[in-house]
């Protein structure tokens, strides 16, 4: 018993961060009805950029705020560069593109960041907390990773359901037409959808690295869980990417600990086709139902 | 108050609008009858910057519309009410109705609220549950609220009536058009069902085929048999 709830703890950091990753692909899905396959490669860039902001400022923290930022910019560049030019209505062009831009991303990783995978320092202690008599599967920097997911989705929780901005983005995401005749910039409000999603992406990427290493194809994995997570939450829920990404760190954890953990992302994608065979819309969309 | 000279559309080859000329003076109800196909929803669609027209202007108290956005439209004191379900059933009614005025600054749509409020009650009633929960006529209701929220000087209604139970489209009608007199509104009103339109408008204008091809006063309209029979349909 104890075993089990040590896996428990041990899947809460990890939980979170995939929970992030596929919060910054519903961000997406949600305004613009596309997959963003490019975001773990745009998260795997900007930690690129946060390293070498660590590396020359000795600071984790405007490491942190810097891959913030430049999650953001690149967001807009993509959707500037990438995804505006491909039609409107053309799901599948924009969804190639977004490959496209992941292989792009990741060659020019390659190029400025040579020598292959790169150890992130870690910003805060990472070895289980001792406390009552005994070691605990939980880090400091686990709560730090599940502290900042926290006040993120909180932040964005009160941008989507109490500002203006938020219920712009809302309706522009359900009813462009609409919104624009209510006087709503529709475009603009993409692309600050764009922004944020980079941005929490970013933060993703920062707070997984000092747990594993950085590379060009590092974060591959993530893309894997993160995508799962976001269709059995049903793409669109925000409620649903926070909890399905929570409990598929808690599963890759048990099954890791239980077993091996290159058995995790089996367990994942049997997750994934019991999902679409079950609830083929998401546990927690409000839509009917979707095609696959 | 509204000035629509000349316009045409075009989507492709198919000719949607052709030199439509139309006056919507302030203060009352101006309605657009014609069959299916007719052209109407073009034309209101043209008007809000939800597509572009080929050729011809419309004005609004002298300023250009044509050629802008749809976002810049509506602060012009140009709002649409499309045709159908034009609420989002995902927001609940607050939300749809702060929707309607969202860059005004706070006091002023505050104010036009309670205006909307005591117009519609039920909407108060209703204010915190979702849009998809209410009736049809509410919705249409919500709709209308949602447009007015933004101030217009020019109220477009596209098929209002389209769905909704005869004594419902009574109800909304009356009040657009007192509406009109009371808020000195310009109200362009489309209709695919004449009778119901033409008791409320001081003018008719009857579309056929993108054309225009008669303009009176609403009994004049109503009492024309020939015109009834050809482009009407009872
Ligand atoms: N998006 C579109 N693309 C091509 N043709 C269209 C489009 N919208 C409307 N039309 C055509 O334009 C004509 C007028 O349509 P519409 O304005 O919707 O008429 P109404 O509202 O009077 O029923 C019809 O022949 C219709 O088929
Ligand atoms: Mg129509």
């Amino acid at each position: 018993m104890t075993t089990f709830l040590d896996y428990l703890l041990g899947g809460l950091g990890s939980g979170a961060i995939i929970a992030l990753m596929a919060l910054s692909l519903v961000l997406i899905w949600r305004s613009t009805r596309v997959v963003n396959f490019a975001q773990v490669g745009q998260a795997m860039f900007t930690t690129f950029i946060a390293l070498s902001i660590q590396t020359w400022t000795g600071s984790w923290f405007i490491a942190l705020v810097g891959a913030l930022a430049a999650g953001a910019l690149l967001g807009v560049i993509i959707q500037y560069l990438v995804l505006r030019p491909v039609k409107r209505n053309d799901t599948s062009g924009a969804i190639i593109a977004t490959f496209g831009v992941l292989i792009a991303l990741q060659a020019a990783a390659g190029m400025i960041w040579p020598g292959g995978s790169q150890a992130f320092p870690q910003p805060f202690n990472n070895a289980g907390i001792e406390f009552a008599g005994r070691v605990w599967p939980i880090s400091v920097y686990d709560f730090v990773v599940i502290g900042i997911t926290a006040l993120l989705v909180l932040g964005l929780t009160l941008l989507f359901t109490k500002t203006s901005l938020g219920l712009s983005m809302r309706a522009a995401a359900f009813n462009p037409e609409v919104a624009k005749l209510s006087g709503v910039r529709v475009s603009r409000v993409l692309t600050f959808g764009w922004a944020l999603a980079g941005s929490v992406g970013a933060v993703a990427g920062v707070l997984v690295a000092p747990v594993s290493t950085i590379s060009p194809n590092s974060f591959d994995i993530l893309l894997v869980y993160a995508f799962t997570v976001a269709v059995i939450g049903g793409l669109d829920s925000l409620i649903g990417a926070i909890s399905i990404g929570v409990f598929t760190g808690l599963v890759i954890s048990l099954v890791s600990g239980y077993s091996d953990s290159g058995n995790a992302p089996i367990v994942a994608l049997l997750l994934l086709a019991l999902n679409l065979i079950l609830k083929p819309e998401g546990v927690f969309s409000h839509h009917k139902a979707r095609s696959v | 108050m509204l000035t629509i000279t000349e316009l045409s559309v075009n989507y492709g080859a198919v000719q949607a609008l052709s030199n439509v000329s139309i006056e919507v003076p302030k203060g009352e109800v101006t309605a657009v009858i014609g069959a299916n196909g007719a052209g109407k929803s073009t034309l209101m669609r043209a008007l809000s910057g939800l597509v572009k027209p080929g050729s011809g202007t419309a004005t609004v108290g002298g300023v250009t519309i044509t050629g802008r956005k749809p976002e810049d439209i509506v602060r012009l004191g140009v709002a649409l009410v499309p045709e159908g379900r034009s609420t989002i059933p995902e927001l609940t009614v607050e939300e749809n109705l702060r929707l309607g005025g969202l860059w005004r600054d706070k006091a002023a749509r505050n104010a036009t609220q309670v205006q909307v409020f005591d117009l519609f009650p039920v909407l108060a009633e209703r204010r915190s549950m979702r849009a998809d929960t209410l009736s049809g006529g509410e919705r249409q209701q919500l709709a209308i609220g949602r447009a007015l929220m933004s101030e217009p000087r020019v109220l477009l209604l596209d098929e209002p009536s389209l769905g909704l139970a005869p004594l419902i489209v009574t109800q909304i009608l009356e009040l657009v058009s007192r509406l009109a007199t009371e808020s000195n509104l310009a109200v362009l009103l489309v209709e695919q069902n004449a009778v119901t339109a033409l008791r409320v408008a001081t003018t008719g204008v009857v579309l056929n085929l993108g054309k225009v091809v008669m303009v009176g006063s609403g009994s004049e309209i109503a009492s024309d048999e020939q015109l009834r029979n050809a482009y009407l349909g009872y």
